[in-house]
């Protein structure tokens, strides 16, 4: 074995750097360990013993239905007393009406389900990297698969990975390999879809004529944003699923940083930037494009199957630099 | 005939201490839940260390994130109660963290006697019943010892004839033989089948002490030297129980009543039946979690033979516990490990680099162990720890080549190379590569290319200590009991 030998040495730090052939350089203590964090986890509320709100809200909810069923067969029952062929019209139309109701809540639940199985996927993936842990790197990877096996869209990718499912890896390296082909793909399209919103927020801010109107337009986009990112990310977001998405991403938002103050673009907020110095409504725009890239970016963190490391996450910047581009020159030639 | 029938009654003995234990235990546990973690380790391999770091990590909520429990929050309170046990002292942890972050930093000093401390964590269980009817508290005892003593626990499975012959043929081989001399000298001497005289038993034990002490020194560092009390004698000091040594003689030896073999047989099967076996009963008998530290360091530094030494000596202190999967049988009548962590110690004197290659290594040295573990249905894992982190990384450039090292204030009288520290300067240090393939720690290749030098404690800036996977082996070992 021809193995080149390195002698144990000790290099005494003085304090004036003795710089002879040898250089020290001090590594960053918090590279030490990266942590990852599951951000739906984060983000939910603790649910300690029974939620009153929902049970006042359910037994709301089925004297409505009651009151409502209940009117329904009355009024058909009225209509067979005047005419049978208007009744069994109106009898039709009730069942038309009713199984339509079913299936739109069947996929509520649905929709909700699937939100619940990336949380959990989310958690066991953050455990085995955390840990790791085979048994749970295994789940993550075939909660993963199973989340995507379905799209024809992900049919290569789980080809590629399926290539490497039997070799022996350590289970981190296993999780990371999967993100790599499975979910990495994915990232390049969410920043695609978030970069397009925020120019769309930008220039609707822009050219919307009332100061009430854009908000409804701002909202709308947001809202269409996050849905966008959802689907992607392999979730389905019904109404529900969608409502209780957005409140995640508000509080993952308030969690993780607050406004952006650390990517050091306050001053774009406090003074609306070069932009805001040419044109109000523009400079107004591009704080709300800024904001709407910054709710893509939480989005993103929380409907991704797989937590990212933070120093891979997309950063804000990145997004910005789209938007400017796009904004126009005066931003450049500062 | 008689032999075998003595032990046959000492194995009904044995078994019914277990049984009342684990009866005991189990009345105490479905009042409130306990958690017995065994912290092992032979001596030097940091305990008492590790202890401190334990508690003062848990009762500063330091950054622990890879424990879940306290990572989200659920852990709301942390404690130290009054002793369970009123015939044990209290692990003197205020003392241990006044030394270790006063002025002069040092590390504790050797532990000399037992000691406990009982812990209670408040926590928020996450299923619902639980949540609703358990109590969310689980007190943790944790006992320090010296690590000395650990060795004894082989020897309740060997008569005194099988001891001596076994100690004899092991003095006899290569690094042993030198330090040996003088006892090898007298034992030469010495006739089991005269009639016994005092004198005799007190030369020849005094002298088995000092060959055993000889063999701790740093530069042979060797780890298997039972009877542990003979190198700390503890309050046994000159008692009867200790002046025994081996005798060279054959395995199978019957000795005659009144014979210098009889004494020395008898005072080592007291030994055994009142120093070993109550610590034992009283301590091992009734684990429930047990991280074994490994300090593959120091041996590394002295070589080949401390290494081998080294792992003979884990495989026979492991062998003495009860491992394995709990049933309700279990749980009534005697107690068994179910989680084992096997951890190499003082990981900061390497680069994170070569926490694997470490990590290699002590599973050769514990490989026995861990196929036993596995084999009963424990679960077991290996990790690389380092409780208080008394470095930091750095790289050197030298003459184009890159060097990992490891930077701290090195302790006073450590030297590497030319270079002799004083205890003040700080110094990174580079402490040679581990080898890729682990086998070859064990072989002897590895001779001068490694050197380990230890550091000061860390100066204390914050609340709480830096360190290297402590929370991992938190979460391994106590994780799963706050779900």
């Amino acid at each position: 074995m021809t193995r080149n030998t390195r002698t144990p040495q000790a290099f005494v730090i003085t304090d004036k750097h003795s710089a002879k052939k040898t250089e020290i350089i001090f590594a960053n203590d918090d590279t030490a360990q990266t942590i990852v964090v599951a951000p739906i986890t984060a983000v939910r509320r603790r649910n300690r013993g029974w939620r009153w709100g929902n049970i006042l809200l359910g037994a709301i909810a089925s004297l409505i239905t009651l009151w409502a069923g209940f009117t329904i067969t009355q009024m058909i029952e009225g209509f067979f007393a005047s005419s049978p062929i208007l009744g069994w019209t109106a009898l039709a139309a009730a069942g038309i009406a009713a199984c339509a109701a079913l299936v739109i809540m069947l996929r509520e639940i649905w929709g909700l389900a699937r939100l619940r199985r990336i949380e959990k996927l989310q958690l066991t993936a953050a455990h085995a990297l955390n840990q790791d842990d085979e048994n749970s790197a295994q789940q993550t990877v075939a909660g993963l698969v199973s989340l995507y096996q379905n799209q024809p869209n992900h049919a290569w990718n789980i080809k590629n990975y399926n290539i490497h499912a039997a070799d022996i890896l350590d289970p981190r390296d296993r999780v990371r390999l999967a993100e790599r082909y499975l979910v990495d793909p994915l990232d390049e399209t969410a920043h695609r879809i978030i970069s397009k919103r925020a120019k769309r927020v930008t220039l609707l801010t822009t050219v919307t004529p009332a100061a009430t109107l854009d908000i409804l337009f701002v909202a709308a986009q947001n809202i269409a944003m996050l849905r966008e990112l959802a689907t992607l990310y392999g979730g389905r977001p019904s109404t529900f699923a969608t409502l209780k998405l957005a409140r995640m991403v508000v509080t993952h938002l308030a969690i993780a940083g607050g406004l952006a103050l650390s990517d050091n673009f306050i001053h774009l907020f406090v003074g609306k930037g070069l932009l805001g110095r040419l044109s109000t409504r523009f400079g107004e725009g591009a704080v709300n494009g800024i904001l709407t890239s910054r709710i893509g970016l939480a989005a993103c963190d929380v409907c991704r199957p797989i937590p990212q490391e933070a120093n891979k996450r997309e950063k804000l910047g990145s997004l910005l630099k789209e938007l400017a581009n796009f904004s126009g020159e005066p931003e450049k030639s500062k | 005939m008689k032999g075998r029938q003595t032990l046959k009654w000492n194995d009904i003995i044995d078994g019914s201490r277990l049984a009342t234990g684990g009866l005991k235990d189990f009345t105490s546990r479905l009042l409130q839940p306990t958690l017995r973690l065994g912290v092992t380790g032979l001596s030097r391999s940091g305990k008492t260390i590790f202890i401190t770091a334990l508690v003062h990590a848990l009762l500063q909520k330091a950054r622990l994130p890879v424990f879940e429990a306290m990572a989200q929050g659920r852990i709301s309170n942390t404690y130290l109660e009054p002793q369970p046990d009123d015939d044990l002292p209290r692990f003197a942890y205020e003392n241990h963290l006044e030394k270790l972050s006063g002025t002069d930093r040092q590390w504790p000093e050797g532990t000399k006697r037992l000691s406990q401390l009982r812990l209670t964590l408040d926590y928020e269980p996450t299923g619902f019943f639980a949540r609703n009817f358990g109590s969310g508290k689980l007190h943790i005892d944790i006992i320090d010892y010296p690590g000395e003593w650990l060795l004894d626990l082989p020897l309740m499975n060997l008569s005194y004839q099988q001891w001596s012959a076994n100690t004899v043929a092991a003095s006899r081989l290569a690094p042993r033989s030198v330090l040996a001399t003088d006892w090898h000298h007298h034992v030469n001497q010495m006739n089991a089948h005269q009639p016994a005289h005092e004198l005799d038993a007190v030369k020849a034990a005094q002298l088995f002490t000092a060959y055993l002490a000889r063999c701790r020194k740093d530069d042979v560092s060797l780890s298997s030297l039972p009877p542990g009390r003979f190198l700390l004698p503890g309050d046994l000091e000159g008692s009867p129980l200790l002046t025994f040594a081996p005798l060279d003689i054959s395995a199978d030896t019957q000795f005659a009543s009144g014979t210098l073999g009889h004494l020395m047989a008898r005072r080592y099967d007291s030994y055994v039946a009142r120093v070993v076996k109550p610590f034992f009963f009283g301590h091992f008998a009734r684990l429930d979690r047990q991280i074994v530290l490994v300090d593959a360091l120091t041996a590394l530094n002295a070589g080949a033979n401390a290494v081998n030494d080294l792992r003979t000596a884990l495989t026979d202190v492991m062998s003495s516990f009860r491992l394995g999967a709990n049933s309700l049988v279990t749980e009534l009548f005697g107690h068994r490990v179910e989680k084992i962590l096997f951890a190499a110690t003082k990981v900061d004197l390497l680069h994170h680099t070569s926490h694997d290659r470490l990590e290699n290594i002590l599973r050769i040295l514990v490989d026995d162990a861990a196929k036993r573990a596995e084999f009963a249905g424990a679960t077991y894992d290996v990790s690389a720890l380092a409780a208080i982190r008394a470095t930091r990384e750095a790289t050197v450039t030298q003459k184009g080549e890159v060097l990992a090292c490891i930077a701290g204030i090195p302790e006073a009288g450590e030297s590497i190379g030319k270079i002799k520290f004083s205890g003040e300067t700080e110094a990174a240090i580079f402490p040679g590569d581990l080898p890729a393939d682990a086998k070859t720690a064990l072989d002897g290749e590895l001779k001068g290319q490694l050197k380990f030098v230890r550091f000061r404690p860390p100066l204390f800036k914050d609340v709480t200590f830096p360190h290297i996977r402590l929370d991992r082996a938190l979460e391994f070992l106590i994780g799963d009991k706050f779900s």
